[in-house]
């Protein structure tokens, strides 16, 4: 029992985590960034090359943040700034840019799935019962992250203007509010959680070229059926990763890991506004 | 005209063996079928402007179906049947299931997209853990199947492209293609006008699975392997990819690229497999990035430049009279009565306690200063989900939680205060759009002729639109798109007229037109019309009756006289202590 508490929490942690990005980028952009699986991989593959260059491991997390952001910067520019009155297109050209991240990683690094060495290894006894420690430290993690940003939300200037760019960007801009800016700061920042995410969860997986796939599926489900709220997100994860691991334990593997996409495909149907206030 | 092309198209087809070497006939044999479903999903999106990723899950039903039943059941042509109506009847059902949870109400349109990727990994899981009934992961292979020759495949897969072509074509042209159009376009227009969107959409959703299962239980009975990654979202996204290339929207684009990139890839996959993938995602992003149209949508437009082609504009519509039926006036029940109506956005009331009966034959004003209600008050008779509270029953029926298609056919025409039209249509085949309902339009034919009622017409030829039957909607002036989206209301032949300010932006001659022929219609053709107006002067003209509305209550509703004589309606349009300083107190 205690075990599977610590799963549904550290699962929703994890899934938080890989979907916050996609969920700030979709508020303030209004577009679904699905390269959001490709700078997952691209987190992965710098942890993968912060242990090949013998670095400390903790510093895996930095470096993917810092590529994923800049990587972010550069495609806002490029490729989401142009196609701002075209947001379905805007999906299209990021799925190209997932495939294209994905082909060059493939040259790169090969095809196949390789290990990364987790920073912290090994279990402590809680609640009972012998838990891994590093899926403790992710939830620590989330729980860091999102009173972080929480905290720029609500508490800083930066975050009062990305919410009324959220809200309505028509009179934002009208108020001299300059949401070009906030657009690429948000696409960028959001990228770099990508990569972070990546990051984070290879020691707990590996990395191959397709890994950010899945979870760029589960997350973002779980964003569309947030609404744009972080708290709904957090409860979203929390509900939907607590079916996940409950199926996977007492009923079918596979039909976890459809359970995510299945059961927020429903939701949808029944309440389109998903989790978030109506 | 498609007739000569689609020869010399299959004449191509019947000389490829003699001039192409056994590999690439091999290759082109299935590039033919992936052409064949780049069609079917152009229809899906570049006409219907539904995205799905999940194409290649219909596919697999349709390969899975012929694998099963030839795995399962031996070779007959009884079990070759089976397997292939097998297939094509499971992939409809999907596709119905899959549009009944994208389509509904309410529900975003990027739902459909994501339902279609989800589909995939369903579809994948289920193939995977079917154990020795699907194969499992290694599918299913070797089987028994029709024994027929490279070249005979050739041809008639190739004769399947040519037909699909000319099928889609011939469809993508007719009535039911610039209907596809204008519901891409605004469907909430449409279904205004009483068409469901909806279902069509669906109808469309499943045509087209049908169509790429076919395409499947080809590929199945052609390479004689099937596997679960056929229906992945790898193989869903890489037709998205080669329909936007090929140009979405131009049936012909799509074809090709998949045709073109497919053989090209079955080259390059020995060689360079991911810099060729490298480089298709490369030009993908530039492609919707500078050129969304896609290289045949530059191609096509490039081509129009150089070379009108006469196909691209037909025949000029004529326009023509249709009789409309003197309805009698015994009517027990009143065009429109409200109950109590109320309409809040949490603790904000924008409509409080509105209750009125108006009749055929009435012509009612609907006046108030800015935010006091009208138009939420015309949204909560024309769709059932507008409301917070009340009763709306139009001509006797309770529209309960009806959407406003179905509202519209209870009688409904509603125009809206900025004009609401189809950007990409003609004004011809905007005409025809409205008169879907009353007349379904063909899936073979553009009509010559648009039948509309006498009080349409009218409006057509006194603003000229006549004149304009050929040009785009986008290219119109706001008056002229105001006077053409009142004509398409009229062409419905509606019992209950709910307009908008229908006069802003016309001039001062239209405006004396437009309320001749509302009055009119309410004299001669018994509607009842609900129109919300801030030319007092107009009003006075052409009311019978007049309501008014302040800060989302009725505080008025009466005769002309009554209402424009009125202390409380001088209050609430020009303040009370100006009204207090004219009277002198």
């Amino acid at each position: 029992m205690p075990d599977q508490l610590l799963d549904v929490l550290t699962t929703a942690a994890i899934l938080y985590i890989v979907a916050v990005g996609l969920l700030i980028v979709l508020g303030v952009l209004k577009i679904i960034n699905f390269a959001h699986g490709g700078f997952l991989t691209l987190g992965g593959y710098a942890s993968l090359i912060v242990s090949q260059l013998h670095w400390n491991p903790w510093l895996a997390e930095p470096v993917a943040l810092v590529a994923g952001t800049v990587l972010g910067a550069a495609v806002e520019r490029i490729i989401v700034r142009p196609l701002y009155s075209r947001p379905l297109d805007a999906i299209l050209a990021t799925w190209g840019l997932s495939i294209v991240v994905v082909q060059v990683i493939t040259i790169a690094f090969g095809r196949g799935v390789q290990f990364v060495r987790s920073p912290i290894e090994g279990a402590i006894p809680l609640l009972g019962t012998s838990y891994s420690l590093y899926r403790l430290v992710l939830l620590g993690a989330a729980v860091v992250l999102a009173l972080a940003i929480g905290a720029v939300m609500h508490g800083t200037r930066l975050g009062l203007v990305a919410r009324a760019v959220i809200m309505n960007e028509g009179l934002a801009r009208g108020l001299g509010i300059n949401s070009e800016l906030v657009r690429f700061v948000t696409f960028s920042v959001g990228s770099g959680l990508a990569s972070l995410a990546g990051a984070l969860i290879t020691p707990l997986l590996s990395v191959d070229p397709l890994m950010g796939v899945p979870w760029l599926l589960n997350a973002f489900m779980l964003v569309l059926v947030s609404g744009t709220s972080l708290i709904s997100l957090a409860v979203a994860a929390f509900v939907l990763g607590g079916a996940q691991v409950l199926i996977s334990s007492y009923g079918n593997p596979v039909l976890g890991g459809l359970t995510i996409v299945v059961l927020a495909a429903l939701i949808l149907r029944v309440r389109p506004l998903g989790f978030a206030r109506g | 005209m498609v007739a000569i092309l689609g020869v010399m198209a299959l004449a191509a087809v019947a000389a490829g063996p003699y001039l192409l070497d056994t590999y690439s006939v091999n290759i082109l044999v299935r590039s033919f079928l992936y052409g064949c479903i780049a069609i079917a999903l152009d229809i899906l999106w570049g006409f219907a402007g539904v995205l799905s990723f999940g194409q290649s899950a219909f596919f697999a039903i349709g390969a899975y179906g012929c694998g099963l039943a030839f795995v399962h059941l031996g070779l007959s042509w009884e079990t070759a049947i089976a397997g292939l109506l097998g297939g094509a009847v499971l992939a409809a059902i999907v596709a119905a299931f899959v549009g009944w949870l994208a389509f509904g109400h309410g529900v975003s349109e990027l739902y459909v997209s994501v339902v279609t990727l989800v589909l995939t990994v369903v579809v994948v899981q289920i193939l995977y853990s079917g154990g020795d009934f699907t194969g499992s992961s290694s599918g299913l292979s070797g089987f028994d199947t029709f024994d027929i020759e490279i070249e005979t495949w050739f041809w008639i897969t190739g004769a399947a492209l040519v037909l699909s072509a000319a099928l889609g074509w011939i469809l993508v042209r007719s009535d039911v293609g610039r209907l596809l159009v204008a519901i891409r376009d605004n469907e909430q227009r449409c279904s205004y006008f009483g068409i469901s969107g909806s279902g069509i959409k669906i109808l469309v959703l499943v045509f087209s699975a049908v169509v790429t299962s076919l395409a499947g239980y080809g590929y199945a009975a052609y390479t004689d392997v099937v596997a679960p990654d056929l229906g992945g979202f790898q193989f869903g996204t890489e037709l998205v990819i080669w329909v936007a290339l090929g140009g979405r929207g131009t049936l012909i684009g799509p074809a090709v690229a998949a045709v073109v990139i497919d053989f090209i890839s079955a080259y390059l996959s020995g060689s360079l497999p991911f810099i060729w993938q490298l480089f298709i995602g490369l030009l993908f992003i530039l492609v919707i990035v500078l050129m969304p149209q896609g290289l045949g949508g530059a191609i096509a437009s490039l081509c129009r430049r150089l070379w009108p082609w006469p196909m691209d504009s037909p025949g000029v519509a004529r326009l023509a009279a249709v009789r409309a039926d003197r309805i009698a006036r015994e009517h027990a029940a009143p065009a429109i009565e409200l109950r109590g109506v109320a309409r809040r956005y949490g603790s904000l009331r924008v409509l409080e306690d509105i209750s009125f009966v108006a009749r055929q034959g009435e012509l009612v004003s609907l006046v108030g200063p800015n935010g006091a209600g009208k138009t939420t008050l015309i949204r909560c008779i024309s769709d059932g989900h507008e409301r917070s509270a009340g009763q709306v029953a139009i001509q006797g029926h309770d529209i309960g939680r009806l959407p406003p298609e179905r509202c519209a056919r209870l009688g409904i025409g509603r125009k809206f205060q900025t004009p609401n039209v189809f950007d990409s249509l003609s004004v011809a085949e905007s005409l025809r759009i409205a008169r879907a309902r009353l007349e379904p339009p063909s899936p073979w034919r553009r009509a010559d002729e648009i039948h509309l009622p006498e009080a349409a017409l009218r409006v057509v030829r006194a603003t000229g639109l006549d004149r304009s039957l050929t040009t785009t909607v986008r290219h119109l002036s706001h008056g002229t798109k105001q006077a053409l989206e009142l004509a398409m209301v009229l062409a419905m032949e509606p019992r209950l007229l709910l307009l908008d300010e229908p006069t802003a932006g016309l001039t001062k001659p239209e405006r004396t037109l437009i309320g001749a022929i509302l009055v009119d219609l309410v004299a001669n053709h018994d509607l009842c019309i609900l129109i919300i107006e801030h030319d007092f002067e107009f009003v006075r003209e052409i009311s019978s009756r007049i309501i008014v509305l302040h800060q989302g209550r009725l505080v008025l509703d009466g005769n002309v006289e009554d209402v424009v004589s009125s202390e409380l309606v001088r209050t609430i349009y020009v303040g009370e202590q100006h009204a207090l300083r004219e009277t002198g107190a």
